[in-house]
């Protein structure tokens, strides 16, 4: 809780009065160029009976490198740096290079982009519909092209100051939500 | 002035007719009119792709000079202006190989066409694994993919489908781009609709090219362009430029050699005019005859009539004190004629040739020749006879050495039968094994050419199968049963990859007996059920892969047809797979060949194995056979007609003996220069035969009626002119660009000296006064 208090620290002092707008959140996440969370995840697909949840860490490196280590239940390490992806799963390892499969770097982006408070860039993927209130900010980002919109149909962050607490993606009639623990 | 009014509107007029010929007749640069036919199946299919293969549509294209960001905006933008263009069947630069209508095509054919199928694909414990493996791939990273196809295709079967459509593309991308290794340059690939019989065609796509590319706005960065269309184009430019720069430079050092040797300006438009008369005369008779002038047949050819200066050289400068020109002209003619004639016999002889390339610069040089002959003999007296012009005679010094010549023939005659000898020991003069060395493209055009496939991963074809058939169903069979008899060498690794039509669209009975082996719609969704037992997957689930499946069973084959609708399929068989004329001809090429032995034993009896390298050696040598037997019945011939206008056998091998000696000594020098005989060369040696016969026959055969020393100077100073002209023509052909033409300009000054020296050293002595 002392912790929560410490974060929201900076945005009071910075803007007492007045919500903060995109920019200003943008800007706050481009100063921060290195930081570590945990994560739990829930994966709701239609065709399942059950959601599947997962668990792990999440580390980002300014300027592009993204690491999602997932623990439980099946490890998994996904790690983009610049336009390679590399999943390693179950001692076996894949490569792929973003620009072969552009969906997948949209994907990419809608996190990477703004953990580097890159606005440009994310609103060339997204149209972006900001808001931020007293309990923090929401960012949800609608895809700009039809093809990226046929895979994933919205994605909806909540933050507080310079961190990203929630990630919810619709994708194709499912739902993964993302929860996130920022670590010192 | 007015005196040389007449004079000089001829010349115009001839100036005028050439540009317009040349406007209405463009020069064409393929090589493969310079190959001869041939009874190889083999090689029959070799000059077919040649002339009009599906190698001869594409356009290669490089951006370089900026960074990645702006090449690959570059690339998007020239990639995006090209497919709207609708002058490409295809256009790959990396950026949205496939589009969704495509994918879509493939995925509703995927159990009918995919690689992979089998009966067991569709089990119950088949299934369960498909769907153990769907269910550990939606926990990963890679749900959002596996939900795409997995639960209407848990068989993986269009995966598999999509990898071999797709294939290993190792062409780096970069931004979304094509990029080559070092990340410096953007490439492109572009399939032209014309094909390559269309110059006009190409010559727009390439246009279209250029243009897309000034719209994007490249600012510093360049284009670098290449592909057959291309090379016919820069053939034709590199030859009009070196003719250009060839009749500038030489018509200003024969003009500074003519106004020194003859002290008078008119002296040059005389000399002009059987030159361009002969040249008009050639080009329209080869545009006429062939419907079409090969560039390097015209610039071969103009070079060779360069021979018709010597003519209006002769007429003038045998011209005795006071003698009216036509007085000359006529006493000359019976020379003339008959050292004419010869020279057009003997690039005659090439019209036995069976290759366009070599009967087109036979027809130039022969209606060139006799064109400017006439005009020498019955238009230049009427033109010129009022205009006085006198050549100086040779200078003391000069004359008395040439004189001295015939003192040297046993040291000639020894050098002779030294190169001779030479040139057995080494087994004849080498030959050239590499059809490079013919080609009129700049050298530069072709090492960018070779260096954009490198990096596009294409390099040229070392090999290839040809199938031939009855229609596309049948080639396709045909091309599966290929494919399969391969499989051994490919599971050996004899081969690294083979690429043929049935691997995208595989024959009627193929897709038949793929669709055979889905199983009945309640067997499958028992299956089904009962795969799913125990797993968290609702009822529901896999309901889009059994109604997928069921559509199946009712589908018809996907044909060829069908898939020519959507550009980006078809462009991917169209170059393996099409008519030609009333048979279908399906391709197969297999890459990484290292046994091309085993490759042969192991392809069935109808396919015919074509290797690139050595069917084109061996055409290449075919036709410098073809040529050297039109070399010798040339030989012949001019042998023949001398026999006939001297009256004597013996005097014609005289005659011709100075001739013969040049040509060896030429081949031995050319020899020890290292150089490659080719075709052009045993062209340059007909035209250095046809060159030597008017300097053996003026001065054997005047010299040897004449009694007086005047005359003998003034026909020395005729041929000493004649052989200079020549040699300042050809001399400066070796700075040329076009590889043809700088050998030949080798030849040729080589061998006009010898042959100059040679017919002044062996010219028969003077006998007594009384001899007739």
């Amino acid at each position: 809780m002392i912790r929560r208090a410490l974060l929201l620290l900076p945005a009071l002092i910075a803007a007492p009065a007045r919500a903060a707008t995109l920019e200003e959140v943008m800007r706050g996440l481009a100063a921060v160029r290195e930081s570590r969370a945990t994560f739990t995840e829930e994966k709701a697909i239609p065709e399942l009976d059950l959601p599947l949840p997962a668990r792990g860490t999440l580390s980002w490196r300014a300027p592009d490198r993204l690491e999602k280590h997932t623990t439980e239940p099946v490890e998994e390490r996904l790690t983009v740096e610049g336009d390679r992806l590399t999943i390693e799963r179950r001692g076996n390892r894949q490569e792929l290079n973003l620009d072969q499969s552009p969906e997948i770097r949209a994907l990419v982006e809608a996190i990477r982009a703004t953990l580097a408070g890159d606005l440009p860039r994310l609103r060339s993927f997204y149209d972006t519909r900001f808001s931020d209130g007293p309990g923090g900010w929401r960012l949800v980002l609608t895809p700009r092209s039809l093809r990226l919109s046929a895979v994933v149909q919205s994605i909806e962050m909540l933050g507080r100051g310079v961190s990203i607490l929630s990630i919810e993606t619709q994708e194709r009639g499912g739902v993964t939500r993302m929860l996130i623990d920022p670590q010192p | 002035m007015r005196r040389h009014l007449p004079l000089l509107s001829i010349l115009l007029l001839l100036a005028a007719g050439l540009v317009l010929a040349l406007r209405a007749f463009p020069l064409r640069g393929d090589l493969a009119a310079f190959l001869p036919r041939s009874d190889r199946a083999e090689a029959g299919f070799l000059l077919d792709e040649l002339r009009s293969g599906a190698a001869t549509t594409l356009l290669l294209a490089g951006f370089e000079g900026a960074d990645t960001a702006e090449l690959a905006r570059i690339s998007r933008a020239v990639g995006d202006t090209l497919r709207a263009s609708g002058r490409f069947t295809l256009v790959a630069n990396g950026a949205g190989a496939v589009g969704d209508a495509e994918r879509d095509l493939l995925f509703g054919h995927r159990y009918l066409l995919s690689p992979i199928m089998t009966p067991a694909l569709f089990e119950e414990a088949a299934l369960r694994r498909q769907m153990e493996g769907l269910l550990d791939g939606l926990r990963s990273s890679a749900a959002p993919l596996l939900r795409q196809f997995g639960f209407a295709d848990p068989t993986g079967a269009f995966l598999a489908l999509a990898r071999s459509w797709l294939g290993e593309s190792r062409v780096g991308l970069r931004d979304g781009v094509w990029f080559s290794a070092d990340g410096r340059r953007a490439l492109l690939i572009a399939r032209t609709r014309a094909t390559g019989l269309d110059p006009d065609g190409q010559r727009d796509a390439a246009e279209t090219l250029r243009r897309a590319f000034a719209e994007a706005q490249p600012g510093q960065a360049r284009l670098l362009l290449s592909g057959p269309g291309i090379f016919a184009a820069e053939a034709a430019a590199a030859i009009r430029g070196d003719v250009e720069m060839i009749s500038i430079a030489s018509a200003l050092l024969i003009a500074a050699l003519l106004l020194w040797r003859y002290r008078s300006l008119a002296v040059l438009p005389v000399v002009a005019v059987p030159l361009l008369a002969g040249t008009l005369a050639g080009f329209l008779a080869v545009a006429l005859a062939f419907g079409q002038v090969q560039g390097a047949a015209f610039g071969f050819g103009m070079t060779m009539l360069g021979v018709a200066v010597d003519y209006p050289i002769l007429l003038l400068t045998q011209r005795r004190p006071q003698e009216p020109l036509s007085t000359t002209a006529q006493r000359i003619w019976p020379t003339l004629r008959l050292a004419a004639l010869a020279a057009i016999i003997g690039m005659a002889a090439m019209l036995v040739a069976d290759f366009p390339g070599l009967r087109q610069l036979g027809l130039f040089a022969a209606a060139g020749l006799l064109a400017s002959a006439l005009v020498t003999r019955h238009l230049l007296p009427r033109l010129a006879g009022g205009i006085a012009i006198t050549a100086r005679p040779l200078p003391p010094p000069a004359l008395a050495a040439l004189a001295a010549l015939p003192r040297g023939r046993p040291v000639a005659l020894v050098l002779v039968g030294l190169a001779a000898l030479g040139l057995i020991a080494i087994g004849g003069p080498p030959r050239e094994t590499d059809i490079a060395a013919l080609s009129p493209v700049p050298e530069a055009s072709r090492s960018l050419d070779a260096a954009l496939r490198a990096e596009l991963g294409a390099p040229d074809v070392g090999s290839f199968v040809v199938l031939r058939a009855t229609d596309a169903e049948a080639a396709l069979a045909a091309s599966e049963r290929a494919a399969a008899a391969l499989q051994p060498l490919l599971e050996s690794g004899t081969l690294t990859g083979l690429d043929h039509p049935a691997r995208y669209l595989p024959s009627a009975a193929t897709q038949q007996a793929r669709r055979a082996m889905l199983p009945e719609p309640e067997a499958l969704s028992a299956r089904v059920e009962a795969a799913r037992q125990g797993l968290p997957f609702r009822a529901a689930a896999f309901d889009p892969f059994l109604r997928d499946a069921a559509r199946s069973r009712d589908l018809a084959p996907l044909t060829l047809a069908e898939l020519s609708a959507s550009t980006a399929l078809s462009a991917r068989i169209a170059p393996l797979l099409a008519p030609a004329g009333s048979v279908w001809r399906a391709l197969l090429l297999p890459a990484g060949v290292t046994d091309p032995a085993a490759l042969r034993a192991a392809l069935p009896p109808e396919a015919l194995l074509v290797e690139v390298k050595p069917e084109m050696t061996r055409l290449l040598d075919t036709a410098s056979l073809h040529a050297a037997w039109a070399a010798g019945l040339g030989v012949l011939l001019v042998l023949a007609l001398l026999a006939m206008g001297l009256r004597s056998v013996r005097r014609a091998l005289r005659t011709a003996a100075p001739i013969g000696g040049a040509l060896l000594l030429t081949l031995a020098a050319l020899a020890l220069l290292g150089e490659r005989l080719n075709l052009f060369h045993l062209a340059a040696l007909l035209l250095l035969a046809g060159v030597g016969m008017d300097y053996a026959l003026f001065m054997g055969r005047l010299l040897f009626r004449s009694n007086d020393a005047e005359e003998d100077a003034r026909v020395l100073a005729a041929v000493l002119n004649c052989m200079l002209t020549t040699l300042l023509t050809f001399g400066l052909l070796a700075f040329c660009a076009t590889p043809v033409l700088r050998s030949t300009g080798l030849t040729v000054a080589l061998g006009v000296v010898f042959a100059f020296l040679l017919a002044a050293t062996l010219v028969p002595r003077r006998p007594s006064k009384t001899a007739a």
